[in-house]
This record gives C-alpha cells, structure tokens and sequence, in this order.
C-alpha cells in the first residue's frame, strides 16, 4: 500500500495522468460539443482511432504538426459524415455513429496493411513522428512550478479548448444557438437560425476534436498506430459527457478522473504483479460503470426533488 | 388498402431494399479489390466463389451462419424495444465462460452437458443484459455506455480466467484443454462445422418470432418501441418491458456463446475467442429491420460475404477487413433514406407507419 501511495503521489504520476487525460479530455469535449445540439455521438472511438492512424502516416512524410492537423482534418471529415447521413439523408445518429466505429474497426488495419505493404497489427515499420513536449526554462527545477514542464503541446490545446469552449458556450450567440438547439429546436427555428446547419457544424467540430485527441494517442501518449489502440476511450469519453453534467469544465474533472485511474492501471501492474494485468485493465470500465450509475441516480433524484 | 397487399407491398419493398444493399456491397467490394489487388480477378472470384468450392467452406459458411443470426436476433430484439444496449459481446463472453465451466465440470461427460451448457449460458447471458437495462430502468444511466463498458470488463475477465486457470498450468497455451465429446456439438455433414449450431439458430429464431408478434409481451414491446406515448397512454409499464427486453435479448447473446464454445469449431474455451463477430449483429439487424424470420435470411447472405472476404485474405493480398468497409456503408444506405426511384409515392401512402428501425409492418 505504502508503495502505491509513493507511486501515486510522485510527480512522474502527475505526468502520467495529464498523459492519460488529455485524449480523453479532447475526445470528451468533441462529444460534448455534439451533445449539446443534440446529436449523441458514438462514433467517438472511431474517429480517434482513424484520426491516429491518419496522423500516423502523414508524420512518415511530413512535420508533426501537419500530421497531427491531417488527424484533426480527418475527425471533421468524419463528423461532416455523420451530418451528411444523419441530417439529409435522416439516418438515426446512432447508427450512423456505430458505421463509422465498424469503419474504424476494419478499414484502419485494412488502411495500415495498405500502407505498409501487409502489416495489420502496428505501424512498427513506420518511422512516424512525434508531438513535442513543451519545455519552459524558467519553471524547471523549481519545485511545484516545475511540474507545468514537460507536457505534450496537445495537453496545453485541450486545457485551453476547455475554456475555449466554455466561453463559445456561455458567452457567445453561437453557443445559446448551440445549445438552444439542443434543448428545443422549435425555438431557434423560430429565431430564424438554421437548426441543421448548428448540428453540422457542432458534428464537424466534435470529430476535429475527437480527431485531435486520435493524434494525441498515436504521436504522444505511443509513438506509432496498433490496433484498436483506442481501446474503449472513445466510450469512455461519452461516459465522460455524461459524467461531467454536460458541462465544459465537468468534462476535464470527469476526464481528469478516468485520466487518474487509466494511470493507476498503467503503474500498478510494476507493483502489484500478483493481481493479473486482465483486471488491472478493467479498472476504466468499472470506474466508468460505477460513475455513470452513481451520477444518474444522483440527477434522477435532484430532478424529482425539483 | 388491404392488410394481406401492404404485408406484401413492405415485404417487396423490404426484400428491394435488402437486394439493393447486397448490390452495393458487392459493388463497393469489386472496387476495393480493383484498387488495391494485383490481381484483382483471382481475388474477386476467391471473394465470389470459395465459399461454395467445398464440403468444408460450406460447413465453414453455415457455422458462421448460425452465430450471425443468433446475434442479429439479440439485436432485433433490444432495436425493437428501441433500446440501443450494445452488450451482446460481453454476454457472448460470459455464456461461452459457463458453458465451458459446464463442458469441464464432471457433468461434461454426461448427456446432459449440452443443454447444461446451453441454459447455463443463457442465464448468464440474460443476467448480464439485465444489468444495464436495470441502471437505465432504476438510475436513468445510458444504456449505449453501460453496455459498452460491460463488454470490456467481460472480454478480459473471461480471458484472464482461460488463461490462468482453465488453460492446462505450465504449458502457457491460452484455451481449455478439449471438451469431452459430449459436450460437443454433433456434425451434420460428418468432418465439416456444419453442426447443431444452425439447428439451435433455427429455433431461436421461431422463438423470438413467436415472442414477439404472437404474445401480449411482445406486442408491448413493439409499441413501447414504436410509440412510446401510445404505450404510456395505454398504461403500459414501459420500464419493466425495457428492462425485460435486454434481459432476453442478453439470453441470446449468452447463448451465441454456448454456441462458440461447443461447436465443432472450437470443442472448448480461447482468449478473445468470439473474434469480434457479435458486433456484426448489428448489420443483420438493421438489413432485416428487426424482424426475426428476416435474420436467418440476411445472416445467410451476410455470412457468404464474411466468409468470402476471410478466403479472400488468406488466399489473395486483399486483406479481409475490406469487408469492414463494405459493412459500414451497408449499414449507412439502409439506415438513412436513400431512396430509389417511386421510394417517396410509397413512403407518402404510409405515412402513418414509423420509418424508424424495425417499423412494424402490421
């Protein structure tokens, strides 16, 4: 026990969470955005998980930050999709969502074998770039300070998207029309606004982001495409939406959350080899159950006090 | 309009449209293979033809068969209701987990040891639907997440009890040691898969039928799914029919684990040993719009497909999951509205219908 506490209080497990959380926390944000105009979006996981393979192939011949704006692109694309299928031709978003994760599921080894001359497993052939960490001098060494160094670019992004979003939210017209159209389109329909045209759009901008938290996975947190590298996270992060009360900054505690316990499975097999490395991975997943549960149970109530 | 022509103008309009959807696909997969084969021919006729080309490709084709239309029935079945529970994976795992504890007990040399093996997977199956149909039911949690999230949990429990304690110690392989005979499914066709399996498949499709257009269950459970007001009108208990819905339907995921597990493809317990299939469920159920006597059918073409693009792989340099491709966009053309020609004069004269998945047609 005594050893999990000095691992977990360690300033290399701080590192280790904000690594975990930020794929989760941009893919959280993507599928809040789609939330809040009222288009659930599953196909989470899959646009992270064609977006890392993108962001892959394009590092072997270009610079990192093109890679990781071709992932970025390829998430929008995705979400742009949806809106096709979902918006003109009326499909239900769920379906839709669930194509594009089968999509993902195939299409990607299909994609890397292509790409590699018949490897379907890992990009391992590939020399694929990688996001750098940002370094700031003057914080280095210093105690407490010190620990805002070294963290990938993204990390930086998805802090500020989350204050970004925020404000495009709650502070501008774009976010009321947003989110009025979520909670009851007859009235921004009214308005004058076009309902479907917010729903593309907040679609498009929920695949960049789940798009960006792809790249994160595949050019930061590994360096390189396996597949299924994903590994649930994009459920997760609809858990997440759900966790945090459709709220911005309830998105980062919520993916800060699952960030924590992601990191405690990462480390605990190094000090807990008797429990079997099978249930130490279930560790997000039973979170992700109990907190949805919790969580539900706790609105459902404050709802019937109202 | 009467009843008996409008059964048949949906029927036609239905099978049209599943025509259409094959069409495409193969459309869709001919380009692929044209794009990315150097030899593009040999590999389209591998993908067409090897299937049929012999006993054991057919056992090969009719195996799948039966695993495609159990888990195209436990999709029907919560589409139906209208409830998107996505666990049919995770109860595969647990019902091939208890129909495997079962095959290795001391009654897995009894005759007894398959129907055991089946109802035990079944219960196990049903408990693990019902878990996230409950916290929807009592807690209002999404069914989509919890379902997901129990699959994960259940593909890596299941797994870390085959490899350390149903796998032989010591000798590091990750599956039980072989059933006892009885405990494995008969052969139809001696020396091929064509086992039990499509015969089980086949009657729990005429169950699932039978549930649902010839009970009172099931005729709440359509309008629960078609319109969720008339129901609540109509007093009936929305919650519970939900809840009871995804608790059968885990029974036949449950089940496609038995089915794994004891037939002749397997004859015991792996790792990961479902292999993604129960997913393709989904498919089934949308091409067959939710009704049960359709998913035999469309489990029958889809399964000829699947096993074309597996031959395909091994014996061509188009990768198999090519068909992942195929299969998104059949699910993307059947679930949106792309009509063909006349499509919209019909839609018009029925109005009144839900275009919505698994409309009933009656």
């Amino acid at each position: 026990m005594t050893e999990l506490l000095t691992a977990v209080l360690s300033a290399t497990f701080l590192v280790a969470v904000i690594r975990a959380t930020t794929p989760l926390l941009l893919a959280t944000l993507g599928g809040l955005v789609s939330d809040l105009s009222g288009a659930l979006n599953v196909a989470l996981e899959g646009m992270m998980l064609i977006a890392a393979l993108t962001a892959v192939i394009v590092s072997v011949h270009a610079p990192w930050w093109i890679a990781v704006l071709a992932g970025m692109g390829m998430g929008a694309l995705l979400g742009a999709l949806m809106g096709l299928f979902h918006l003109r031709l009326r499909a239900d978003i769920i379906l839709v969502g669930f194509a594009v994760n089968i999509l993902a599921a195939g299409g990607t080894p299909f994609a890397l074998s292509l790409a590699t001359g018949g490897d379907k497993g890992t990009s391992i052939n590939l020399v694929s770039g990688k996001i750098p960490a940002v370094h700031i001098p003057w914080v280095d060494g210093v105690p407490v300070l010190g620990l805002l160094s070294g963290h990938s670019l993204l990390s930086w992004v998805a802090a500020f998207a989350v204050f970004g979003l925020w404000y495009i939210l709650y502070r501008t017209p774009r976010g009321l029309w947003l989110r009025a159209v979520g909670e009851a389109p007859a009235a921004p329909q009214a308005a004058g606004v076009r309902v479907d045209a917010v729903r593309m759009w907040s679609l498009v901008a929920s695949g960049a982001l789940a798009g960006l938290g792809g790249a994160q996975l595949a050019m930061f947190n590994y360096v390189g495409f396996t597949r299924d590298m994903t590994a649930g996270r994009g459920f997760i992060a609809l858990g997440a939406v759900l966790l945090g009360a459709r709220h911005p900054v309830g998105a980062l505690l919520a993916a800060l959350l699952f960030g924590v316990f992601e990191a405690l499975s990462i480390v605990m097999p190094g000090l807990f080899g008797w429990i079997p490395g099978e249930l130490i991975q279930t560790i997000p997943f039973v979170v992700t159950v109990l907190a949805l549960i919790l969580f539900s149970a706790r609105t459902r109530r404050r709802e019937s006090a109202a | 309009m009467t009843a008996a022509s409008s059964r048949t103008a949906t029927l036609l309009r239905e099978t049209g449209r599943a025509l259409a959807a094959l069409a495409v696909a193969l459309v869709v997969a001919f380009l692929i293979v044209l794009a990315t084969s150097d030899e593009p021919a040999k590999a389209f006729s591998t993908f067409l033809m090897a299937p049929m080309s012999s006993n054991r490709t057919r056992g090969l084709w009719i195996d799948d068969v039966a695993k495609l239309t159990l888990t195209g029935l436990a999709f029907s079945l919560v589409f139906q209701a209208r409830q998107f529970a996505l666990g049919v994976q995770g109860q595969a795992y647990v019902g091939g987990l208890l129909a495997s504890l079962v095959a290795l007990s001391p009654l897995g040399v009894t005759p007894l040891a398959i129907p055991l093996g089946m109802l035990a997977a079944m219960a196990a199956g049903a408990a693990y639907g019902f878990v996230p149909g409950w916290a929807k039911a009592r807690f209002g949690a999404s069914e989509i997440v919890s379902s997901l999230m129990l699959n994960y949990i259940a593909i890596r429990v299941v797994n870390w009890i085959v490899r350390a304690h149903l796998a032989p110690p010591g000798t590091g392989q990750l599956n039980s040691p072989d059933f006892p005979p009885q405990a494995v499914f008969p052969a139809i066709v001696p020396g091929t898969r064509f086992d039990l399996g499509i015969a089980v498949a086949l009657v729990a499709t005429g169950l699932a039928w039978f549930a649902l257009y010839r009970t009172a269950w099931g005729l709440r459970l359509r309008l629960v799914g078609h319109n969720p007001g008339f129901a609540d009108y109509a007093g009936i208990p929305a919650r519970r029919i939900m809840v009871s819905a995804m608790t059968a339907s885990g029974a036949i995921g449950g089940l496609l684990g038995a089915v794994f597990v004891q037939g002749r493809a397997f004859g015991r317990i792996a790792i990961d040993f479902e292999g993604n299939l129960a997913f393709e469920g989904i498919l089934i159920a949308i091409v067959a719009r939710s009704r049960p006597l359709a998913v035999p059918v469309v489990a029958l073409a889809y399964g000829y497909l699947r096993q074309g693009a597996q031959l395909m792989g091994l014996r061509s340099d188009v990768p198999t999951e090519m068909l992942g491709v195929v299969q998104a966009l059949i699910i993307l053309l059947v679930a949106s509205s792309v009509r063909l020609p006349g499509r919209r004069w019909l839609g018009r004269l029925g109005r009144r219908r839900s275009p919505a998945v698994g409309a009933p047609a009656e």
